[in-house]
């Protein structure tokens, strides 16, 4: 027995060296997976604070971009606002509504709402990039939600605090999104291979399709994270490789992902009946 | 200042991690070059420091710099790898006549050639643990190991600033009294 502590105790440094890595490599296990909850995060109401505080900072030496890109959005939200205002003005019918259409019809309720959040933390050069948005369960931000940008699609929330969440950006290495190509309908998958955060793949588009050099990619709709027809980006560059079935296609995403100031969390209202649904049927969601 | 820990040290901890959180975390060299600043934490403290407290806090300032990142346990990996080879390096580079009571970390006290060789090589270990825990394939291994390398340059040239910048010249003084 005293042999033994005295093998512990001059191996000591070892031991703990072992002990502390097997914890490193537990950590890195548990909660680096793709849609792991975690509580040690950004988004924990501490660190958050930090974030908030540097980003309080940085954002005073963007306020022109952030300012003209809010604006640049406002502008083409009145326009589209004036659009449905005089299409309003010319249908008629509008008064006749609840004679025709009962009051409670829940067809005409939107499934989708959309919550504004404060980037605080962001990243586009590392392999998994995340993003802290300053917005939690308070807000009504949950898991699993999308987020999206007035350009286009940024990415999908993976961990929730009471004030903060965090988000898989789209430049992430297990990211996927299903997309479609808007001319066709020709549905992919959209997955970030590291590198240049321009760019990402569009994948699994069949060969008899003809996609061509700025063509606009858009989500596919067929799940419940993202709306159907959010911008992705325009094609640059089609292959098509002799060994394979499928061509190989970059897109330019239209999300500046490093000039992001402001984000909307999609909340889809209908989404927990449409999974229970798929659930039920026996279909597996195997992609985002 | 003898060779126990200290409040600068506590100090400096929370300096780096600061410097790293919100002023390093934004800056990437041609996208392949990161400084991780913080190992300058470790790579200071005194020569003699307790090997289990070494670790210890090697797996603190990983973790705490994690909490930020969102890479969970990936640098406190690396800096526990660090934390259990800095001692290893220590006696690999031990001067002729062994270490004074006096010697600290301080390149102008143990020379330029003492101090390259001791931070460059636990940067780059530290590094490459870094970086092969995020990717965690050989798919991309060039890209990996061109990552490490500019990036050990980036964090050593930085370490070697900050001495030069805040370390003094002047061996410390013991008092024999």
């Amino acid at each position: 027995m005293r042999n033994l502590f005295a093998f512990i105790y001059r191996f000591r440094a070892f031991l703990v060296f072992l002990l502390l890595e097997a914890l490193c490599v537990f950590l890195i296990v548990r909660y680096n997976t793709y849609q792991g909850a975690a509580f040690f995060n950004s988004a924990n109401r501490y660190v958050g604070q930090v974030l908030e505080f540097q980003s309080g900072i940085t954002d005073y030496f963007r306020l022109t971009n952030i300012n003209q890109s809010l604006a640049s959005e406002n502008a083409a939200l009145r326009q589209e606002l004036m659009q449905y205002r005089q299409a309003a003005l010319i249908d008629s019918a509008a008064e006749l509504d609840t004679t025709y259409v009962p009051a409670s019809d829940t067809t005409a309720a939107p499934p989708y709402n959309l919550m504004a959040g404060h980037v605080i933390n962001n990243s586009v050069r590392r392999l998994n990039n995340y993003l802290t948005i300053a917005r939690g369960t308070a807000d009504g931000v949950q898991p699993g939600m999308g987020v999206i940008s007035p350009e286009g699609v940024v990415g999908r929330v993976k961990t929730v605090s009471e004030h903060y969440s965090t988000v898989t950006s789209l430049l992430h290495s297990q990211m996927l999104v299903s997309a479609k190509i808007k001319k066709d309908n020709t549905f992919g998958t959209i997955k970030w291979q590291g590198g240049d955060y321009r760019t990402a793949m569009l994948e699994y588009i069949p060969l008899h399709v003809k996609p061509e050099k700025g063509d606009t990619i858009v989500t596919s709709g067929f799940n419940t994270v993202f709306p159907e027809g959010i911008t992705v980006g325009t094609i640059s560059s089609v292959e098509q490789e002799p060994d394979k079935s499928f061509y190989t296609i970059a897109v330019k995403l239209s999300v500046d992902f490093a000039q992001l100031s402001y984000v909307y969390v999609v909340e889809n209202t209908r989404k927990e009946e449409r999974d229970t649904l798929e659930l039920d049927a026996g279909i597996l969601p195997d992609e985002q | 200042m003898n060779n126990s820990f200290g409040l600068t040290h506590i100090v400096q901890f929370f300096l780096f991690v600061a410097l790293q959180v919100l002023l390093m975390g934004n800056l990437a060299l041609y996208s392949t070059g990161f400084c991780f600043i913080y190992v300058a934490f470790l790579l200071y403290l005194p020569l003699n420091f307790s090997r289990i407290w070494l670790l210890i806090l090697g797996f603190l300032i990983g973790f705490t710099v994690d909490v930020f990142y969102d890479t969970m346990g990936i640098h406190a990996a690396a800096s526990v790898l660090l934390a259990f080879l800095r001692p290893h390096v220590l006696n690999l580079l031990t001067p002729r006549d062994g270490y004074d009571n006096s010697d600290t970390v301080n390149i102008h006290v143990m020379g330029s050639g003492w101090f390259l060789s001791y931070a460059f090589t636990l940067i780059l270990f530290h590094h490459l643990a870094v970086f092969f825990l995020e990717t965690l394939t050989l798919q991309t291994l060039w890209y990996t190991l061109a990552k490490t390398v500019l990036s050990t340059l980036f964090t050593g040239i930085v370490v070697v600033i900050i001495q030069l910048l805040f370390f003094s010249p002047k061996r410390e003084r013991i008092d024999y009294r």
